[in-house]
């Protein structure tokens, strides 16, 4: 392999999430709609997970579950980020959750989700 | 215009930041990276001896941090809490109503779908059992392989997704109230406490579950705290998504339900 290869084989993931979590932030500032900025949070949290996966990884090594006369460590990757992913993934769809539960009373309440809109009628009430 | 300019400037200064700062993150793969260390070590030698469990996650899972799964049950539990105590006044019908006029304007049946077909009746009840069979499976062989609570929690949560979403009109293979719901993710974290508390009045440690009061050799114990905690775990997780649909559903009405 070539410098660039190796470089990008061993840290181009790395460009990856960070890009990603910057398509979250930037789509929690700029978007003006309340359900594309949860659609951005939610995307922060994607890549905060394929973050810690990537972490878990070992060259060569195989899923986490034990094969019969296999015990070497180097053998499995990493099951801890994968349990860790495991609950933090729950956790997300809990947060989406009571996110969508809010912009329902914010529907009710504004009969919008535009924040324009909402600022609009905050004036009014 | 603002805005964009910051978001912009944010993403080049965070992707620029990585390019400064990639020498301190550890190659792709390289297995003695930090991460790989310690801990990790320790979990992939000794799993087997301590936990009797091949699946390495749900040994890490349910056993070494079982309290982290514990709160993070409760979590998702008092997310559905949430959920049901946001949208549990009522507030007038009328403002209830989503009413997507641009987009019905020019259409006939007022956005119900034209076509009919059987198909979708027929193929959601095959479907559903399909679901809660592999969702099934993958609670009870979580343990030895790929699999636990959480994801059959999900699975068995879609099979009800599907029931509700894609065809209302058909007889449900189990229905739940948003009381109900509720009751059962508490039903489900409940269990989880009630294995850690059985394990103490065996004179044990919270969750240690070489001290299950059962009649079985203890080499045994291991794995039958494990499934009684990932069923509790699967109930929670099951119960919490099915709340915050319901709830969800009750409160906003779009213009093309039947009802």
């Amino acid at each position: 392999m070539t410098g660039i290869e190796q470089f990008l084989a061993d840290k181009g993931i790395y460009f990856l999430t960070f890009f990603l979590l910057s398509l979250g932030i930037y789509g929690i500032i700029t978007c003006k709609n309340y359900m594309k900025k949860l659609i951005g949070m939610n995307i922060m949290q994607v890549s905060a997970i394929i973050f810690f996966l990537s972490l878990g990884q070992k060259k060569g090594a195989t899923i986490p579950v034990l094969l019969e006369g296999l015990t070497n460590s180097d053998a499995y990757n990493n099951p801890l980020t994968h349990a860790l992913m495991l609950t933090a993934i729950v956790v997300s769809l809990g947060t989406t959750g009571v996110g969508l539960a809010l912009l329902t009373r914010i529907k009710e309440k504004f009969g919008s989700v535009e924040e324009e809109e909402i600022i609009r009628r905050q004036d009014k009430l | 215009m603002m805005r964009k300019v910051i978001g912009i400037l944010l993403i080049v200064l965070g992707l620029g930041y990585v390019f400064v700062s990639f020498d301190f993150l550890p190659a792709i793969g390289d297995s003695s990276a930090p991460a790989h260390k310690h801990v990790s070590d320790y979990y992939i030698e000794n799993a087997l001896k301590d936990t009797n469990s091949p699946n390495l996650v749900t040994a890490v899972l349910a056993d070494y941090r079982g309290f982290d799964t514990l709160l993070e049950t409760t979590v998702m539990f008092s997310a559905g809490v949430c959920v049901v105590m946001i949208l549990g006044s009522k507030s007038p019908l009328r403002k209830r109503y989503l009413v997507p006029k641009e987009i019905l304007k020019g259409k006939p049946y007022g956005g119900i779908p034209a076509y009919k077909t059987v198909n979708k009746d027929v193929m959601t009840t095959l479907i559903e059992i399909l679901i809660l069979l592999y969702a099934i499976y993958v609670l009870l062989h979580g343990e030895v392989g790929p699999g636990g609570g959480f994801q059959a929690g999900a699975l068995i949560a879609l099979a009800y997704i599907v029931n509700v979403m894609v065809a209302p009109d058909i007889k449900p293979l189990f229905k739940f109230t948003k009381i109900n719901a509720v009751a059962a993710a508490g039903i489900g974290v409940f269990i989880y406490a009630f294995t850690g508390l059985l394990t103490m009045f065996a004179g044990g440690a919270f969750l240690e579950y070489g001290k299950l009061p059962f009649p079985i050799p203890e080499n045994d114990l291991h794995p039958v705290g494990i499934m009684m905690i990932e069923t509790g775990v699967a109930i929670g997780v099951m119960a919490t998504i099915i709340t915050i649909l319901i709830a969800i559903i009750e409160r906003v009405r779009f213009d093309d339900d039947r009802n």
